[in-house]
């Protein structure tokens, strides 16, 4: 049994889970088919045994087909065994997601490389180890297919005329985290290291770029072809390893010749453009961190249908083409830069210095996130960095209030009760394949967050050093012959990376590690004050609330900075235990001398109109937390005209955002100015205006009533953008100054948010914006207008309200509002233009596809899919794709259509880019058609099977997918047993061969008294249910937990009309709120989805002749694809014994005990007869009678669900 | 002796030189220039009266500078009426055509006194003179504007409504299809060119506003280049990246300097005995 390690490792050392050492590979990849869209090759690993004997070899390995395996030149016998392909393997009733999650966790436990374990096992013949004490290096030479790869390798094959070259097909290998298994067997850890050898052959045509240093290339003998050999001396985990291959154009970058860029045909003047920047931040990076870039090359590969938009290996990264564009293109400049910034972050780390263990994620990633964050301050200024400071930081408290904690660094203890650190989420973050993905974006977030803190802690300076001296360590071992650990300095680890802080500054600092990485969530602060004239102080009131999800008390100090008339003073208070109240002495007597200037904290010093304040107070502002030290939530109570001086006169942008989001409370002339103002200051930071405008587009609605002059903003954009000699005309555009630009396209937009008193947006606003339009004149701009036209649009649709609509009418053209007409004309007619003049990316018809739908939700149009159905197709630009999917998504939603949201699990299923795979589940969860808190005619048993077989089996070639499919469950359906599920014949596995009955264990009571499951258990009597239907809640669960262990195999299903009795029993219980006990349950359930999976050691299977992996693979996929009944097949079977550790029953309730376990014997009893008939068997069941009694106090691994089948060569189950 | 390449005869090469050189210099140094082109002439003309075929550069200019400084004013005249004198003639006086009169309009200005007479005559009056016009410009760039307006969205509905009528349409409305109809989608097998690709409308203004930012692969000699041996164990620490400063400034032509491996040629597999 293998204990994965995941504590921060007290001993400085790396240990490797594996008996063998892994110091060289060989890929060599002979033949790509980009017609069949296969891949032939083999792959030769040199591994040093670390122990006498070494007989098993775990590697990893996924969808590929394995030829023969041989080992030093004799032929291997392996096993092949990949229980992530279908998680739960009987076709069981139950859908449970508490289940599906420990199940889930158990398969990636039993394959996973960090515990030392593998899909595939070879048996090392015994020649080579019968040799004695000798340790030899062994050559694991494995031949391997891919045929149609589902993940790990992408092909985009555009179906148009000519070669496969002409055409511009291209693969290139993506994943999420280490997925490399997926198209070559190989160790798939980021902490197992080699040297490597990678040889493509490949169309003359195409070229492959690959990791390292192209050596050569070669062609083949009938000169059709070419070699591609690289060798990358630099060890490398293999999950770093990539590939590409396409008929690329190729750039060297003028700056740098080792540096090659990549891009698909015809895109190369984008190319050229897109690059001319990266020269800079290389500079950047060597320059901070003091040290060279360490790999000797560096590749970027642009290619279509991307997995994710950036995605780093080493020497090389693999970018979305999407991120190309022309000098034209104003907006996504900064974007495309930051792309190539975090990529190059994560080539120092992430690539070149990798990670002990998964536990050890979070330092990679807040390395990279935090360095990048200094770009982006060195490059887009401070307050650009700030400003996503905060932006980072409220979307990850966002998150983690709403959905709990995100813990940095997990600790899994050995079995004991603190198993599951994050009990409160639907999925365990045990490894990176179980992870949600925006769990796992929230915690990169997080990461580089606290990275800051610690910069703050201990300087910029030292933190530089010790970025420096992980880096030197490492390459110095990287320059190393392979030595027994030499090459483990290359991975760093939490121990290590904290070790070194405390080397490097002195200091400690443990408190702040404890607080934000060893324990998820975030603070929540109130803050009130009043001030004391006598005394001449400021009382100051700081609450915390730490009994929410997702918070945390917080103990320490914080910095709270006040304005007063003499000048900006920050204290630093204490937050302890119980003391609320702060007292801080004012250091303004009064307002005596009035004319005197204002110094603010930078300096500077300034003249205020000081009529608004309050005449006793010298209080100007008060800033809680300026400098974003705490992971926390601030709400803090100040008088609105405290806001607007902090908004005018504090040159933080975070303290000027933090004031424009407070006056959204205080509609008033003066706040209407202060904004005002703000949108008139040029110096003033163009995201702070930006949002200024929609914060006076909110307080001018508030102020309906009172409101005087022009709508807000009119007259500041007609002085601002338009002509002096005819101010209702826009001048022609220029865009030479970008923060203009960006409030020129904001301003309408939040403009058209205006409403009046029938609540409808002022039809001069509505003019002005259909003029804007009509005189947009783009001739003699240097840059494309596109953005701003696309803004355009947005503003019409927000100028939409609902329509006025007389009962049920059927939107017709001729009932159109005339306001409408024009709006819907402007839409046509741009979207019609796009297709003869197409913009960059298509914003224009993203936006007339979002406008199109605002309009037939508001019912001026009719409400139909099937335009954006067309325009989600394959074959459209991938964002105007995910626009038109998002709005049928919504039409889902708002129609109820069974019939779209079938279409568009259809799409996930089936459709070729992955990225538009997992946009439609998340977009789904995002705006369910329904939750699992109400009622739905969608919610129906149908739909369930299809989204558990989607999860259990259907995405398991893409990890990202199935748990996006984990997350859509979670949202549709909850926890537990799905409420629209029929329920009678759940209640028992019916087991025909030995015609037997037994409680089929994953039924958990949504909550209630846990009485009820025994009572059910010991009367075993089928109790009719029709005349309790509208009984007390309590009746209600007594009744479905009844329903549910009736008994005995003779006892038909109940009728349907029962059944349907039931569902409308069962709806409302899912939808009542939880009570207070059900925690409980929750945790005592969650100690026993302890999984135990035989690992193959355990095994005595036969081994010895080898086989052709080809027939199992094969003979799995057939399980897959064919409905199993239960009862009709062993696994039937092995579900009643396998699902037992995983029974949610109490442990509490003695009796329930008892039952269980009598139960469990009743299985063994059968079990008994099974062993006569098959042999091979008994071995499995021996073992699972000795786990049974460690289960309660052992952690280990349960006996999984996954485990149940493993695909095994014929002659290993014979 | 004489250089063949300068004539003597063909001083009017030089002059042609220095004529199309010096175009935009200023008025003193044409002065100088000319003074100097008519001392060349002379000193060309008495060497082809001394028997000269061809002189070297160097000595036309030694001997025109020796003239130019010790030039004595007094013997002038009479080296003026040697005999043997070459005389140059003056150009011929082209009559310019006489242009019918069409049209004189107003009266022609006389010259001022400091103008020979034999200059040519004064325009008539109405070229050189601004005629006021009577048209509002305030009002102008409105309706400019006005009408760049609707002339472009005039444009592009009729074009926009020809391709829908001509073409596959979509519609927002169940009752009437004709109105407000869009161009039907249609799925392209490379979706990302038309979108990442500027138009060629927008090309051009690219190219006119950005003519300068031309960025041209560069190359610096001094660059340590990646040497990529065949032998996997080589340090490969030595040979990273330039340092942070060193931007290669100094342009080469030729993009075959640039030592890269991508740029390498393919090489010819080798012929192999197979065991």
């Amino acid at each position: 049994m293998h204990e994965i390690k995941m504590n921060r490792k007290k001993d400085k050392g790396f240990e490797s889970p594996r008996p063998f050492k892994l110091t060289h590979q060989v890929v060599c990849i002979n033949n790509i088919n980009f017609q069949r869209k296969s891949v032939i090759g083999f792959v030769e690993l040199t591994i040093f045994p670390t122990v006498v004997n070494l007989n098993r070899i775990k590697l990893n390995s996924k969808q590929c087909r394995i030829y023969r395996v041989r080992v030093n030149d004799l032929e291997a016998p392996f096993i092949y065994n990949d229980p992530t392909l279908e998680v739960c393997h009987h076709e069981s009733k139950q859908r449970n997601l508490n289940y599906f999650s420990s199940a889930y966790t158990a398969a990636v436990s039993a394959v996973d490389p960090d515990a030392g374990h593998g899909e595939l096992v070879i048996k090392v013949p015994s020649e080579l180890w019968k040799q004695g004490d000798e340790m030899n290096v062994l050559k694991v030479y494995i031949e391997f297919s891919l045929d149609q790869p589902k993940g790990g390798l992408h092909f985009v094959v555009p179906d148009v005329e000519g070669s496969m070259a002409e055409r511009g097909a291209h693969v290139f290998s993506f994943g999420y985290q280490n997925s490399t298994r997926f198209w070559f067997p190989c160790v798939d850890s980021y902490s197992e290291l080699c040297t490597w050898k990678l040889e493509f052959t490949v169309d003359a045509s195409m070229v492959a770029v690959s990791c390292g240093d192209l050596v050569e290339t070669v062609y083949t003998h009938d000169m059709r072809k070419k070699t591609f050999h690289y060798v990358l001396p630099i060890p490398t985990a293999a999950s770093n390893i990539s590939l590409s291959v396409g008929p690329f154009e190729i750039l060297v970058d003028p700056y740098m010749h080792e540096v090659t860029h990549f891009c698909l045909p015809q895109l190369l003047p984008l190319l050229k453009h897109s690059m001319s920047y990266l020269h800079e931040i290389f500079e950047f990076y060597e320059e901070i961190l003091t040290c060279r870039y360490p790999y000797s090359c560096f590749k970027t590969v642009f290619v279509d249908e991307a997995y994710v938009q950036v995605s780093s290996y080493a020497s090389m990264s693999i970018f979305s083409t999407n991120l190309l564009h022309s000098a034209l293109i104003i907006d996504q400049t900064p974007l495309t830069r930051q792309c190539l910034a975090q990529a190059l972050a994560q080539q120092f780390f992430g690539c070149f210095i990798s990670r002990m263990s998964w536990a050890d994620e979070w330092v990679l990633k807040g390395i990279s996130g935090y360095i990048y964050g200094l770009y982006l301050k060195k490059t887009f200024g401070v307050n650009q960095y700030r400003h996503w400071i905060k932006e980072e930081l409220d979307k990850m408290v966002e998150y983690e209030l709403k959905m709990g904690g995100v813990l940095l660094h997990p600790t899994f203890g050995g079995g004991k009760d603190k198993d599951n650190p994050t009990p409160h989420l639907h999925f365990s973050i045990k490894h990176p394949h179980t992870l949600s993905w925006k769990y796992y974006k929230m915690f990169q977030c997080k990461a580089h967050l606290v990275m800051r803190l610690i910069e703050n802690r201990i300087s910029m300076e030292f933190m530089l050093q010790v970025f420096n001296k992980l880096l030197s360590l490492a390459s110095t071992a990287s320059s190393q012959k392979y030595q027994s650990h030499m090459w483990s300095q290359m991975l760093v680890s939490t121990h290590s990376f904290l070790k070194s802080i405390s080397n490097v500054s002195g200091k400690d600092i443990g408190p702040l590690i404890k607080q934000w990485v060893d324990q998820s969530a975030v603070v929540k602060f109130f803050g009130s004050f009043a001030f004391n004239r006598k005394r001449n102080v400021l009382e100051l009131e700081i609450r915390q609330d730490y009994t929410s999800s997702g918070t945390q008390k917080y103990v320490g100090p914080i910095k709270v900075t006040v304005q007063e008339l003499d000048g900006s003073f920050n204290h630093t208070l204490q937050i302890e235990e119980n003391s609320l109240k702060h007292d801080i002495p004012c250091h303004s007597k009064s307002r005596r001398n009035k004319k005197k200037k204002i110094p603010l904290m930078n300096g500077e010093e300034v003249d205020m109109d000081l009529s608004a304040m309050d005449a006793d107070s010298p209080l100007l502002w008060i800033r809680i937390d300026p400098d974003m030290s705490i992971l926390r939530k601030v709400e803090f109570e100040q008088a609105d005209f405290m806001w607007q001086y902090q908004l005018r006169y504090e040159r933080d942008v975070v303290a000027q955002e933090e004031s424009i989001l407070a006056l959204e409370k205080f509609p008033t002339p003066a706040s209407r100015l202060a904004l005002t103002d703000i949108l008139e200051q040029d110096q003033c930071f163009y995201k702070v205006r930006q949002g200024a405008c929609f914060c006076l587009a909110k307080i001018a609605n508030s102020m309906m009533s009172t409101w005087t002059g022009p709508p807000a903003m009119k007259s500041l954009f007609t002085r601002m953008f338009c002509c002096k000699s005819c101010p209702n005309i826009v001048k022609t555009n220029t865009f030479i100054s970008f923060q203009s630009y960006f409030l020129q396209k904001t301003m309408p937009v939040a403009m058209a948010q205006l409403r009046d008193i029938q609540n409808l947006c002022p039809k001069d606003v509505l003019n002005f914006i259909l003029d804007l339009i009509k005189y947009n004149d783009n001739r003699k701009n240097k840059f494309s207008d596109n953005y701003y036209r696309a803004e355009l649009i947005d503003a019409l649709t927000n100028s939409l309200t609902p329509a006025i609509s007389i009962s049920n009418e059927v939107r017709t053209v001729d009932n159109l509002n005339g306001d409408v007409r024009l709006i819907l004309e402007e839409i046509t007619r741009s979207l019609n233009m796009e297709k003869l003049l197409p913009s960059y990316r298509n914003t224009i018809t993203v936006s007339c596809l979002r406008a199109i739908r605002m309009l037939q939700k508001n019912g001026h149009i009719p409400s139909d899919p099937s335009l954006f159905k067309s325009y989600a197709e394959y074959g459209h630009f991938v964002d105007v794709r995910v626009a038109a999917l998002e709005a049928v998504v919504d039409y889902t939603r708002v129609d109820r259509s069974s019939v779209e949201l079938q279409w568009l699990l259809n799409m996930v299923q089936n459709d070729p880019a992955h990225y538009v795979r997992h946009k439609i589940l998340s977009m789904l969860g995002k705006n369910p058609p329904f939750t699992k808190a109400a009622e739905s005619p969608l919610c129906n048993e149908a739909l369930v099977d299809q989204l558990w077989k989607l999860m259990n089996s259907g995405t398991s070639h893409d990890w990202r997918l199935r748990c996006d499919a984990v997350n859509l469950y979670y949202t549709l359906f909850g926890l537990t047993r799905p409420s629209c599920l029929p329920l009678p014949e759940l209640g028992l596995v019916l087991n025909l061969k030995e015609k037997k009955a037994v409680l089929n264990p994953t039924i958990k009571p949504e909550q209630g008294p846990d009485t009820t499951e025994m009572t059910g258990n010991t009367m075993g009597v089928h109790i009719p249910v029709m005349g309790f239907t509208s009984s007390l809640d309590e009746g209600l669960i007594t009744m479905e937990t009844v329903s549910s262990v009736s008994m005995s195999s003779g006892v038909a299903p109940p009728p349907q009309g029962l059944k349907r009795k039931l569902d409308s029993v069962v709806g409302p219980l899912g939808s009542s709120p939880p009570e207070p006990g059900q925690v409980l349950q929750e945790e005592d359930s969650s100690k026993k989805f302890k999984i135990r999976f035989n690992t193959m050691e355990e095994d005595e299977i036969d081994m010895e002749s080898p086989h052709d992996s080809q027939a199992f693979i094969h003979h799995h996929l057939n399980i897959l694809e064919r409905p199993s009944t239960p009862g009709k097949e062993p696994p039937a079977v092995d579900q009643a014994v396998l699902s037992l550790p995983v029974t949610p029953l109490p442990s509490s309730f003695s009796k329930e005990s008892t039952s269980s376990s009598k139960h469990s014997g009743h299985h063994h009893h059968h079990h008994e007869h099974k062993k006569k008939k098959k042999k091979k068997h008994k071995h499995k069941h021996k073992h699972k009678h000795e786990s049974k009694d460690k289960e309660r106090d052992s952690h280990a691994f349960s006996n999984s669900p996954a485990s149940g089948r493993s695909v095994r060569s014929p002659s290993m189950s014979d | 002796m004489a250089d063949p390449a300068v004539m003597a005869g063909g001083f009017s090469a030089i002059v042609g030189r220095s004529g199309c050189g010096k175009a935009t210099s200023s008025p003193a140094e044409n002065y100088q220039l000319a003074r100097r082109r008519t001392l060349q002439v002379v000193v060309s003309s008495l060497l082809t009266e001394c028997g000269f075929e061809s002189a070297e550069k160097a000595t036309v200019e030694s001997l025109t500078e020796m003239i130019q400084s010790c030039f004595n004013v007094d013997t002038l005249p009479g080296y003026a009426k040697r005999s043997q004198r070459m005389v140059i003639t003056a150009p011929p006086v082209t009559n310019a055509p006489v242009i019918p009169k069409a049209l004189i309009a107003g009266q022609k200005r006389t010259h001022p006194s400091h103008i020979p007479s034999h200059f040519p005559e004064f325009p008539d009056p109405h070229t050189y003179i601004k005629t006021p016009t009577f048209r509002e410009p305030v009002s102008d760039y409105q309706v400019v504007r006005e009408k760049a307006a609707s002339q472009r969205r005039d444009v592009e509905r009729a074009l926009t409504r020809f391709m829908a009528k001509t073409g596959e349409t979509q519609s927002l409305f169940k009752d009437d299809v004709t109105a407000f109809p869009l161009i039907a989608e249609r799925p392209s097998s490379i979706p990302y060119l038309s979108a990442l690709l500027p138009s060629e409308l927008e090309l051009q203004t690219l190219e006119e506003t950005d003519s300068s930012e031309q960025d041209d692969q560069t190359d610096s000699e001094n660059t340590p280049v990646n040497n990529l041996n065949d032998d996997p164990g080589a340090d490969k620490e030595n040979s990273v990246l330039p340092a942070g400063g060193m931007v290669p400034l100094v342009k080469v032509s030729e993009e075959n300097m640039i030592d890269n491996p991508y740029l390498r040629p393919v090489k010819k597999p080798k012929v192999r005995r197979k065991k």
